[in-house]
């Protein structure tokens, strides 16, 4: 509920109106000589990173924006402007 | 009781009296009070019975710190009534007494303590075990404060409100006025929240001189004046801070006065700077019988007699650490109380003109002495003083002990945003160490005392509120920092916790009877945190919050282990700072859900409405759950169904079908106009999410439907997987633009060529075809011919303020023919039959497209559209050991098993998605997810039914579908 | 068109229309009996709107009228009201005249039906809104007509914030049509103890004057 999260449409906003969307990790692989455990490890390894990810966030009650933020996982708390996104 | 009436601090209003009914007796009170402060007046003294030892308890601290004056009001029980404020009608009555609080037959508790040691339920009540189950309904019912009754009904109105601040104000004392003040007078919009009915703080009843012969009350009452005159400054009184979160969210609760519309409201704020300006409570003295009544702090004392007009008692005894206690005892003396002694804890230190004026009154004053123990069976006829150490010792006969240790701030706020405390050696205090950005704190809580040096804070803490709101405030800053330092800084603390005794009676929690033996006795048993100790001995965890044992439990622990060894560590506090309704986080709930546009109609023709994801659909259209009558007539003749709630949306753009070859497992280069297109999406697990049908209205210009359940999610799901190709499409849900209506039943042309100014016949119509006509030269429908529950249907789209009109046309035009609604249900039986299936119940988050057969609608040729899903459905094509669906008849047709019962072997195989009576087959069917080989045909399963025991049902896997395997009622 | 043929909006309020008129089979309420002077909740769901998305927006002109540059903004021109909302789509809405005819262009969709479309205007309206949600109508960096889009009684919506005086306050608000029931509910309900009202067009209508639109 605390959580702030900056929508580069609409501005600092509260986070229940976002919905997440992982970590940063990039486009998806070609699927062209992509092995099972490559694939697995695409879709479902995190980093987790206990201090500062770059993440994918949706702004779901509102404008209805993707958009990547840094967030420090330690205190919950956005660190910087998010990258405009569609 | 003789109200002082005259006195220029009163908050109440003499001549507007309020009864009351108190244990079935009728009082009076008068406009202003409190309900506690109403029975004072009247001379009820006791007000509760304490928690495990039913000993007497009064008014000590008028602030809610205890569950001393904790009563049932209203049929609410545990309603603080130190600060609720009497209203008309109201009915209270004590709890946890057998009998009333002055007579209370479980009064011999008492006598018991040496029975129940610190952590005696963990210790003893377990040897032998079986003792447990016996002891614990003696526990119950000795446990706990109120009783709720089982049908109690929560009245009242409760609301919420989300006001916007850029600074927000904790606390309405000198400090924190002069911080909102400051921050105001920047042109920020400002939020107080004070706790109490009025603003003031520890100014408001104080007649003591403030600067220049102006009183302090009156110095206060200006401040809050000008307040109020500042448009954007907001004031909520009596209003409780309860949470403090990330990012300066601030969360209070507000109890509400006569003119306002609510009990009590939730009030979240978000800031972007925060001052707490909470001031100080008093920190109690501990000696035997600490808390009988008779026994309370200074500013209870104090403000019963200049905020209530009520002298709090005849003659008193003064045992206090703090020049406060010294003002109120000059003060109290001149309203008229008989002052026996007052007795300081500290040697020296006092502010030397409140001395002079004590000798001017020839209140004898002794230094270095204390109280050790109240006498009085119920309230305090006689206490004990003593010198520190215990060496000397005299007794005063008195109805009055105003006793208090020191001070203690309220640090709650600053604590829940995150502010580590520490331990300060000069106040005695645990102050922040460092505070969280944007938080600020001033006055009192510091350790200041000093009124203009306490004003001087809370102005410096709101200009640097307003430095953290962008606003330039550097050289007023440096003004107001040098001001307040040419003021007095923080006064030295008084440390005492404990007076010279052994501490058997010493009360260091109220609400949950802890004594100083108890905590001797958890620390004797090996406990050193205070943390655990507090745990242990349960001390700080009633109502109270803390408010009484928050700072002498750790200063104790600290004492007693000695201080090299432990640093003292305050003990946590939590959210909500103070007890709150239930009722009041509801606020207004209201339950948001959607409504078809023919909802009143379906509820008119007897739909039984459900709530079924965000939508309130129709599940049945009579009492007969198994829907036989609708069923029946779908199969033979013709009906209706709303089926509005399905996900709707219009794609399009020159990179449109990238988009949907993106998220559709199928060619979806293969749509073509004037057919539908059924395909599936799955997720990158290769797990089908959703199914639906693509229609093609134009050059890069679609029209696709989803499952009711993915009509909120499924534009994002679009971006989602799009968004680093910077793809050009647009997409746009039109799920509420349309309403549906499914017709569907061998007769369902019939009703259609009646209405529709379109050939509708098979040839012009036929299965898959997408028509776009209007109905009754009017209304234009979108009109796809799909067969979900297995016959002729039409699916029609119609704008959302058309659908009734389009019902009502089709219900008349169908009426010679008996047409008839069905429900949700029925569709769900007709299909079932079928085999079509619905995501999520013949599916799960495991279920691949494969497992459940439609690994025929992936297009494996498409690699480049980089679909999703799609390398995961090559992975598990012919992976082993997968759960898969299957179709089953009952060796027993007499019994159709429940949905989600297993089927198992020795071990658990798989389970039921679906079994219904099918009134088609005159037999059960179902569905169900088995793992292979199970899922052979013929094979035989054994389904485990919950609470079925021994007994077990079989089933037989056969082919599907059950109902028309051909298909050939859907092209008829 | 077969005009017996009726349209029906989300919206129904429990009071007695005192005047309507009929527009493109809609049964418009003029003015309702005992409307007393405000604040005000008006239905304007007949009222025409429509979604334009294109990666171009600047080179769109829904009936003439321009697209604002940065989300959030919005343009109030000839009666129709045309809201930023993001990079590439804008809300276009008419908030008076005849019923416009949907242009050709493949960037607009007439999202007329997809949504109940509100008006909260009078005095205190920002008192009923901060019940309903945290979203700020009143910002000072922001001036009026401003979109914002977020949460309003839990319901994510559109609102257009288009006059912020004390007396004359109003915002317009969207959100997805099955939920008009419950948030009307919600709005009169949060409004009661400012006497807030169902009202008519001409009521709206009034008010547009007012602010000299």
């Amino acid at each position: 509920m605390a959580l702030t999260l900056t929508c580069p449409i609409c501005g600092q906003r509260n986070g229940y109106e976002f919905r997440y969307g992982g970590e940063e990790k990039g486009p998806r692989p070609d699927e062209e000589g992509l092995s099972p455990e490559d694939w697995c490890d695409y879709v479902h390894l995190n980093k987790c990173v206990a201090g500062i990810q770059k993440e994918w966030w949706f702004h779901r009650d509102g404008c209805g924006a993707w958009f990547t933020t840094q967030r420090d996982t330690t205190v919950n708390l956005e660190v910087e402007q998010p990258e405009a996104q569609l | 009781m003789k109200r002082l009436t005259h006195l220029p601090t009163l908050r109440i209003d003499p001549s507007q009296e309020i009864p009351l009914k108190y244990n079935r007796r009728t009082y009076q009170g008068v406009h202003g009070d409190t309900v506690a402060t109403a029975l004072f007046a009247n001379g009820v003294r006791i007000l509760a019975r304490s928690l495990k030892y039913h000993r007497p308890r009064g008014l000590y601290s008028l602030d809610g710190e205890c569950s001393n004056t904790f009563m049932q009001v209203n049929a609410i029980p545990n309603v603080c009534t130190e600060n609720t404020l009497l209203r008309r009608g109201m009915t209270v009555e004590a709890q946890n007494v057998k009998g009333t609080p002055e007579t209370d037959r479980m009064g011999f508790m008492d006598k018991l303590d040496w029975a129940m040691p610190a952590g005696f339920y963990y210790r003893t009540l377990h040897k032998p075990a079986r003792i447990w189950p016996l002891a614990l309904k003696q526990v119950r019912k000795a446990a706990g404060l109120g009783v709720i009754a089982p049908d109690f009904e929560m009245k009242g109105k409760y609301d919420e409100i989300y006001p916007q601040a850029d600074v927000c104000v904790i606390g309405g004392g000198p400090a924190g006025m002069s911080a909102a003040r400051a921050a105001a007078a920047q042109g920020l919009r400002v939020i107080l929240l004070e706790s109490r009915p009025w603003l003031g703080g520890f100014f408001d009843y104080r007649p003591a001189e403030y600067h220049d012969g102006v009183p302090l009350y009156r110095r206060a009452r200006e401040l809050a004046q000008r307040l109020e005159e500042t448009t954007n400054v907001r004031i909520f009184s009596h209003t409780a801070m309860v949470g403090a979160y990330n990012n300066n969210l601030i969360t209070a609760f507000q109890q509400g006065g006569p003119g306002d519309h609510f009990d009590e409201r939730y009030i979240e704020i978000r800031a972007v700077s925060v001052v707490v300006a909470t001031g100080c409570i008093e920190r109690p003295l501990l000696f035997e019988n600490n808390e009988r009544p008779g026994v309370m702090q200074i500013g209870c004392a104090h403000r019963l007699a200049r905020t209530y007009g009520l002298l709090p008692g005849e003659q008193a005894v003064f045992s206090i650490g703090h020049d406060l206690g010294l003002e109120a005892a000059i003060d109290l003396f001149d309203l008229g109380l008989k002052v026996a002694c007052v007795a300081d804890i500290r040697e020296d230190g006092q502010d030397p003109r409140l001395v002079d004026e004590l000798a001017a009154r020839k209140i004898p004053f002794w230094r270095g002495w204390v109280a050790t123990r109240a006498h009085g069976k119920k309230t305090v006829t006689k206490v004990s003083l003593s010198t520190i150490p215990g060496t000397q010792q005299r007794d005063f006969g008195c109805d009055l002990l105003v006793a208090s240790a020191g001070m203690t701030p309220v640090t709650g706020p600053l604590t829940l945003a995150q502010a580590q405390l520490q331990y300060d050696l000069h106040t005695g205090f645990f102050l922040p160490a460092q505070l969280p950005p944007k938080v600020h704190a001033a006055g009192r809580l510091l350790g200041l005392h000093d009124a203009l040096a306490i004003e001087a804070s809370g102005h410096l803490a709101g200009l640097e509120a307003a430095a953290d709101c962008g606003v330039s405030v550097d050289a007023d800053r440096q003004r107001a920092r040098e001001n307040l330092d040419s003021r007095p800084g923080p006064v030295r603390g008084c440390k005492l916790v404990l007076a010279p005794v052994k501490g058997r009676k010493s009360f260091i929690c109220f609400d949950e009877d802890t004594t100083i033996k108890n905590i001797q006795q958890a620390i004797a048993m090996g406990f050193e945190a205070t943390e655990l100790i507090k745990r242990f001995t349960t001390a700080g965890t009633g109502p109270g919050q803390g408010g009484i044992p928050g700072h002498n439990l750790p200063l104790f622990v600290a004492q007693y282990l000695g201080e090299a060894s432990v640093a003292a560590q305050p003990t946590v506090v939590r959210a909500p700072l103070v007890p709150t309704f239930l009722a009041t986080y509801a606020g207004s709930h209201h339950d948001m859900c959607k409504r078809t546009p023919v909802h009143d109609s379906q509820k008119q023709a007897g739909g039984v409405m459900r709530r079924i994801g965000v939508w309130r659909r129709a599940r049945y259209f009579s009492q007969d759950f198994s829907c036989r009558e609708e069923i029946v007539n779908v199969r033979n003749n013709v009906g209706m169904l709303d089926a509005s709630t399905l996900g709707k949306f219009r794609i399009w753009g020159p990179d449109a079908l990238q988009a949907l070859q993106r998220v559709y497992v199928s060619d979806m280069s293969k749509v073509s106009e004037g057919k539908v297109k059924y395909s599936a999406m799955c997720n990158d697990d290769g797990c089908i999410i959703d199914d639906g049908v693509v229609v093609k209205r134009g050059a890069n210009d679609y029209y696709f439907t989803t499952s009711t359940a993915r009509a909120g999610v499924t534009g994002e799901w679009f971006r989602y997987h799009t968004r680093y190709d910077g793809w050009n499409f647009s997409i746009v849900n039109l799920t509420d633009a349309f309403g549906v209506i499914n017709l569907a039943g061998p007769n369902a042309r019939q009703v259609l060529e009646k209405v529709a100014d379109a050939d509708v016949s098979n040839a012009a119509f036929p299965y898959i075809g997408y028509r776009e006509f209007t109905i009754r030269d009017t209304i234009p429908v979108r009109a796809m011919r799909l067969g979900f529950v297995g016959e002729l249907s039409y699916e029609l789209h119609v704008p959302s303020s058309y659908m009734q009109a389009l019902w009502d046309i089709l219900a008349e035009a169908g009426r010679e023919l008996n047409i008839r609604n069905f429900g949700v249900e029925a569709q769900n039986v007709l299909r079932m039959e079928k085999c079509h299936l619905i995501i999520g119940a013949e599916s799960e988050l495991r279920t691949t497209l494969h497992d459940v057969g439609l690994g025929f609608l992936w297009d494996r040729t498409k690699t480049a559209a980089k679909t999703v899903g799609a390398v995961a459905l090559r992975q598990t094509a012919e992976q082993e050991g997968r759960l898969k669906l299957v179709g089953f008849k009952m060796e027993d047709p007499s019994r159709t098993p429940k949905d989600g019962s297993l089927i198992v072997d020795r071990a658990i195989r798989g389970y039921i998605c679906i079994a219904r009576h099918s009134f088609t087959l005159e037999e059960p069917v179902g569905l169900a997810l088995v793992e292979a080989p199970l899922n052979q045909e013929g094979t035989r399963l054994e389904i485990f039914e919950d609470e079925c025991g021994d007994r077990r049902l079989y089933a037989k896997v056969v082919p599907t579908p059950f109902y028309d395997p051909e298909g050939t009622r859907l092209r008829i | 068109m077969n005009p017996e043929i009726w349209r029906r909006s989300p919206v129904s309020f429990d009071r007695r229309p005192a005047q309507t008129e009929t527009r493109d089979n809609w049964m418009v309420v003029l003015k309702y009996e005992d409307e007393s002077e405000g604040p005000y909740l008006i239905d304007l769901s007949p009222r025409t709107r429509w979604d334009v998305q294109d990666s171009h927006l600047a080179e769109i002109r829904p009936g003439g009228v321009p697209i604002p540059d940065k989300p959030g903004q919005c343009t109030f021109q000839k009666g129709i009201l045309v809201n930023r909302m993001n990079r590439t789509q804008a809300a276009v809405w008419h908030l008076t005249g005849e019923t416009p005819e949907p242009p050709a262009h493949a960037a607009y969709t007439d999202v007329t039906e997809s949504t109940v479309f509100l008006a909260l205007v009078g005095r205190r309206v920002f008192a009923i809104t901060e019940k309903l949600t945290s979203l700020d109508f009143l910002d000072p960096a922001r001036s009026a007509p401003f979109l914002l889009q977020g949460p309003f009684s839990h319901v994510p919506c559109q609102v257009v914030t288009l006059e912020k005086s004390p007396d004359r306050a109003g915002i317009l608000l969207t959100c997805s049509r099955g939920y008009a029931r419950d948030l009307v509910a919600a709005i009169l309900d949060a409004g009661e103890e400012f006497g807030l009202r169902p009202a008519g067009q001409i009521a709206f209508h009034n008010w547009l004057e007012e602010l000299g639109y």
